[in-house]
């Protein structure tokens, strides 16, 4: 079918030995990387794996620092996303690049008016008219003159690949070729079919590169696969004939390698419970759903985007208000919606964006360590000066954190020692649960074992964490036990004690 | 059936109707309050002139905020404006006579002003409402070393005559108003850069991303607002006949309330010059209203400053603002 | 590398100089610069009166700034000030007849009141400090006019309660030590409280202290009642020094302690700066008008210098990578 005439076709984009490195972490090592035409190509990989970078960099938001970007046999440079689209190249991401308060044809030909002016001014019947022949070829029944906010997510998508299909078009692109990012998390099933037929359809005159966790719909709709892994490839392969299981395989690579989450440090807690949620749920984002930890008890969440993981933990550390049922931390039940009642309770939160979300960057590493225990370093009711210099030397030498000085802005230091500034912050207050967003999200190798070791210490010390981590592994090898979350529902709770872990196919099949 | 369901469609869709509903129930508490005082032809006529150039001004600053930014540089940019006037009309003090050339003297300094201020927020990247807070005193500053704060009389009545001339029942600088809100509306609806501006007003990083030239079109967006302003403060002097650097004074507040009245959101994006120009008239009905009912005049700039922070909190975007600071 | 792209000019001119200089070094190298300027132009300008006038301006003037400081640092501003000076020196003056020494707490009471309405209209209602500031300065103003529509002197027999503040203690008049007092306090209060260093920590990053569980309402709050009683601290020596109140007097101190904030080295992007940099800031700007005072330089031109200054010390100080968008 296609997929032999796709295959030994001159590739529309190439990408040779790609490598992106971000401060203290390199996040793409010698990527070689092909887009033939009229072909839908899978990307797969982990969060984490490297696929987000690497689509920045085919729509020209990263510039990569090695290798080279080959577009129909020429090498080329993307300068940014107006510039990729020039050349044929456009992505349509979760997060969405339309203009909520313009109308539907508007946002189609934002910085193209100048082809509907007549007379001087735009001529908005000729707009309402090319913007529904586009509609039409994406069969798409919609009122173009509407404002895009009134639109649910599966026509938004539908309007954004319009866009990038008619840019290529006007700028000549031979075979444009379309990113997409997730798109099916925010479809239902009648609208994910949909969606599949026009890809099929579009397939004719253009490329599509897929993006999606869910392993199935890919190697039903793909005609080649590329799997990354942490920033490396993997490998490339025909979609034709493979297993979901072959590619658990290829996703989750070879088996685990001795030691690498200090497993032999893990210890069984056998202490009170200190935290319980019951029945706790919140509309549209997870059903109430009930698990308690012991003191010292690693809990790791896995699931999917959308599974009602994330929402989920900001439930339970206040940022988000959830409808139903408790969380109990230690005999005291914090209020909910509000993260200073959750942190008084004794829940901390260590979050993913760590630079929006995890630290005063402006200030000094020493206030960024000592702003929860500042009852703690005073003297006669006022702040000690002593005190808090102490308390920082203290803590930079337990996490040892790299840094010039404890009077350095955090914004100098590197995303691992950052993170261990956030670390040392909530594990010097007098936190019970510690939810872990990601803690490894961007950090070097070295970082990644001190926050592993300090993850093992602190555990063994009585506190309770409830983590969320880049890679299954990384899940599996730290937890004393998995709740394994899919389509907002607890699907099963795993024993991962360190002579028993689960496998990370096994978990695979319970999540997708 | 189906006209009624089109036109509600329409109204749904101009972001008027709350103006419309609020301006139709004012004018009925003032209509039984003055009992039937507020509602006579003269005092119609009056309200009309009375949110003339108000609207022009509101019109300009709402340019601004559609944006997702703020003008305050309105009172130095009037006082600026109305100063050259005086300077260079005829009259008792300077021997300048430009005639009529005064009018695209008046609205090019203006529009200097904001190209200026447009610059100064765009390249040195400076939050707006900062930018044009300073520039506001540098450019009243600069209007009051011209003019010594004196009191010049106009000898030159052209202008004046005209603007109160009602050659069609209705004073001309209400016409003047009305062809100003529909030329800006009209740029907005149906050129790139009117579209532009509710880009960046929508999201401003995005619009950047899609390839919006957003420096350009928002240093344009402040040119405008200052001609705007030109055209306000011509009117404002010549209809008093005389111009002095006072003119400026207490404009900036009952603008920025007639915008946000009007339905202009500060978070940008929505609004146009009819939301503008209603919520001058608005104001004018309110004020209007006030007088008739001999409510004391500070408590009136008071219930301005209630009326401000209200429509704020209506048309506020707070999903847009995340933290508000 | 990465953060430099994001700085401004001025910061990256800052970030490239050898020795770690900040903004405020400049600000104190214009101090000496302008003060031997003036020193060899003027021969009275070192007589005890100037410099008197000098430093109780500049006490005045940093009053009002400590308080704006407090809501810039949290990332705000308060452009109501100038109307609680007004309301608070026609206030006074009315108060005094009837009160006596009452009325020193009542007014000061009233400043501390209109700053706790800004600062829930900010954290309550949700409408950005500017904007509801400008909404409360204008209706805190016409609450002035209100009060007393012109200026209004001081019944001579109440005199001896605007002595207390006018007079003078060892050749400085007593609006310096009162300015010391509350440089002083309010220093004292940033530095040892823990309210202080939230203060900082919300201005730094709001979204991290309030997932740190941080009570931003209330320490926001704090900040602009701050702002309010040091306000009204001015409202009560102005009056006292011109015995009698007058509803605009309020209004150059928006600008006036904005500007001594701003070019003192404190960046309106919050979280960063000082009280010592707003004592320089003060200190250059009454320097500054009394240079031009002296050059007869007139006072409208002084407030196209100081929207100037504002504009320029912005431009040097203003922390971009904080937010990319500038609207």
């Amino acid at each position: 079918m296609t997929v032999q005439t796709t295959f030994g076709a001159q590739p529309v984009l190439k990408m040779i030995g790609i490598g992106k490195r971000f401060p203290g972490v390199s996040a793409l090592r010698n990527i070689d990387f092909e887009v033939r035409p009229n072909e839908i190509l899978g990307l797969l990989g982990e969060n984490g794996a490297g696929k987000s970078v690497m689509t920045k960099i085919m729509i020209g938001i990263h510039q990569p620092d090695d290798g080279e970007i080959q577009l129909n046999g020429q090498a080329t440079k993307l300068l940014g996303p107006v510039d990729a689209i020039k050349k044929g190249i456009g992505g349509v991401f979760q997060e969405g690049s339309l203009l909520p308060n313009l109308s539907v044809m508007e946002n189609l030909f934002l910085c193209h008016e100048r082809d509907f002016m007549q007379r001087g001014v735009i001529s908005r019947r000729a707009m309402v008219q090319e913007a529904r022949r586009l509609m039409a070829t994406m069969k798409l029944d919609i009122d173009v003159t509407e404002p895009v906010s009134q639109f649910a997510p599966a026509a938004k998508q539908m309007i954004e690949i319009a866009r990038v299909l008619w840019l290529a078009e006007q700028y000549g692109a031979q075979n444009p070729i379309v990113i997409l990012d997730e798109p099916t998390t925010v479809l239902n099933d009648g609208e994910r079919d949909t969606l599949f037929e026009i890809l099929q359809e579009l397939k004719q005159r253009m490329s599509i590169i897929f993006i999606s966790h869910r392993l199935q719909e890919v190697l039903e709709n793909c005609d080649r696969l590329h799997v990354l892994k942490d920033g490396d490839n993997v490998t490339q392969i025909p979609a034709a004939g493979m297993q979901v299981a072959d590619i658990e395989r290829l996703l989750v690579g070879s088996e685990f390698s001795g030691d690498r989450f200090r497993e032999t440090d893990q210890h069984t807690p056998d202490g009170d419970v200190v935290f319980k949620v019951e029945d706790l749920g919140l509309r549209g984002a997870f059903e109430p759903l009930s698990f308690e930890l012991r003191a010292g008890e690693i809990v790791s969440l896995v699931g999917l985007i959308g599974s009602g993981k994330e929402e989920l933990c900001a439930c339970i550390a206040g940022t988000k208000s959830h409808d139903t049922g408790t969380v109990w931390v230690d005999g005291v039940t914090p209020a909910k919606g509000s993260p200073q009642a959750a942190v008084r309770a004794g829940i901390g939160h260590v979050p993913v964006e760590r630079r929006e979300e995890g630290l005063a960057l402006n200030m000094s590493v020493m206030d960024n360590m000592n702003h929860l225990v500042l009852d703690r370093l005073k003297t006669a009711g006022a702040i000690h000066r002593r005190k808090e210099i102490e308390h920082a030397h203290e803590w930079v030498a337990e996490c040892l954190v790299k840094t010039p000085t404890i009077h350095a802005a955090c914004s100098g230091l590197s995303g691992g020692n950052q993170q261990k500034i956030i670390l040392s912050k909530w594990l010097s207050s007098n936190v019970k649960v510690l939810i872990l967003d990601h803690p490894t999200r961007g950090i070097d190798i070295g970082a990644k074992d001190e926050v592993y070791r300090l993850i093992r210490k602190f555990s063994k010390a009585g506190i309770a964490m409830i983590i969320m981590c880049d890679t299954l592994e990384e899940d599996t090898g730290l937890a004393n036990k998995m709740v394994v979350m899919s389509e907002r529902k607890v699907v099963d709770v795993l024993d991962a004690a360190p002579e028993h872990k689960p496998t990370p196919t096994d978990l695979i099949k319970l999540i997708v | 059936m189906q006209a009624l369901h089109s036109s509600l469609r329409w109204i749904r869709r101009s972001g008027v109707a709350t103006q419309l509903i609020s301006l139709a129930l004012i004018t009925t508490i003032f209509f039984i309050g003055t009992a039937g005082k507020s509602l006579t032809m003269s005092n119609i006529q009056v309200i009309l002139s009375l949110t003339a150039i108000p609207a022009i001004l509101a019109i300009g600053v709402h340019m601004t905020i559609v944006i997702g930014g703020i003008d305050l540089s309105l009172q130095g940019v009037v006082a600026l404006c109305a100063v050259f006037t005086g300077t260079l009309m005829a009259n008792k003090y300077t021997t300048y006579d430009v005639g009529l050339w005064i009018i695209p003297i008046t609205i090019a300094v203006g529009g200097l002003a904001g190209l200026l201020t447009g610059l100064t927020h765009t390249k040195l990247r400076i939050p707006s409402f900062i930018t044009t807070l300073g520039m506001s005193f540098v450019l009243y500053g600069v209007a009051v070393y011209i003019n010594k704060s004196q009191i010049v009389s106009l000898q030159d009545d052209r202008i004046q005559n005209f603007i109160h001339a009602a050659p069609f029942g209705i004073a001309n600088v209400v016409l003047i108003a009305v062809f100003v809100t529909t030329f800006v509306q009209f740029l907005q609806d149906r050129t790139p850069f009117g579209r532009h501006l509710y880009a960046i007003g929508g999201d401003e990083a995005l619009a950047k991303q899609l390839g919006v030239n957003v420096d350009r079109v928002k240093t344009l967006a402040f040119t405008l607002a200052g001609c705007l302003y030109g055209i306000g403060a011509l009117l404002l002097v010549t209809r008093m006949g005389s111009a002095t650097s006072r003119a400026g004074l207490n404009l900036l507040f009952p603008t920025i309330t007639a915008v946000v009245v009007g339905g202009v959101a500060l978070t940008g994006g929505v609004g146009g010059a009819k939301n503008a120009f209603l919520g001058a008239l608005i104001l004018a009905v309110l004020n209007n209203g006030m007088v008739l009912m001999a409510v004391n005049p500070y408590a009136q700039t008071a219930v301005n400053g209630v009326v401000l922070i209200v429509a704020v909190a209506l048309t506020i975007d707070r999903k847009k603002l995340g933290f508000i600071k | 590398m990465k953060n430099t792209t994001h700085m401004g000019l001025g910061r990256r001119v800052f970030a490239m100089l050898p020795v770690r200089l900040q903004p405020v070094h400049l600000t104190i190298f214009m101090i000496i610069v302008l003060g031997t300027v003036l020193a060899l132009a003027n021969s009275t300008f070192l007589s005890a009166y100037n410099i008197n006038t000098i430093l109780s301006f500049g006490a005045i003037l940093m009053i009002v700034a400590l308080g704006q400081m407090f809501v810039i640092l949290i990332g705000g501003i308060d452009l109501s000030v100038g109307g609680v000076i007004s309301f608070v020196s026609v206030l006074f003056v009315l108060l005094v007849g009837e009160v006596g020494y009452f009325a020193f707490p009542i007014c000061l009471f009233a400043g501390v009141m209109f700053g706790l309405i800004n600062g829930l209209i900010l954290t309550i209602v949700k409408i950005p400090s500017f904007i509801a500031t400008l909404g409360t300065g204008g209706i805190i103003t016409s609450l002035a006019y209100l009060v007393s529509p012109r200026s209004i002197s001081a019944s001579p027999s109440d005199y001896g309660y605007f002595e207390l503040i006018d007079g003078k203690i060892l050749g400085m008049s007593n609006s310096f030590y009162i300015g010391v007092a509350t440089f002083l306090t309010l220093g004292a209060f940033l530095r040892f409280s823990i309210t202080g260093r939230n203060i900082y920590y919300i201005g730094s990053n709001i979204r991290m202290s309030w997932m740190s569980g941080t009570d931003i309402v209330r320490n926001r709050c704090i900040a602009f009642m701050i702002s309010g009683g040091c306000a009204a601290i001015v409202g009560i020596i102005i009056s006292s020094i011109r015995y009698g109140g007058d509803p605009v007097v309020g209004t150059p101190y928006v600008l006036n302690s904005i500007a001594a904030v701003v070019v003192g080295g404190t960046a309106l992007t919050g979280g960063s700066g000082g009280i010592v940099n707003v004592l320089f800031g003060a200190l250059f700007l009454s320097l500054l008008d009394n240079g031009l005072n002296v050059v007869g330089v007139d006072q409208y031109f002084q407030q196209a210098l100081l929207g100037a200054m504002i504009v320029f010390g912005v431009a040097v100080t203003f922390d971009r990578s904080k937010t990319p968008i500038i609207k």
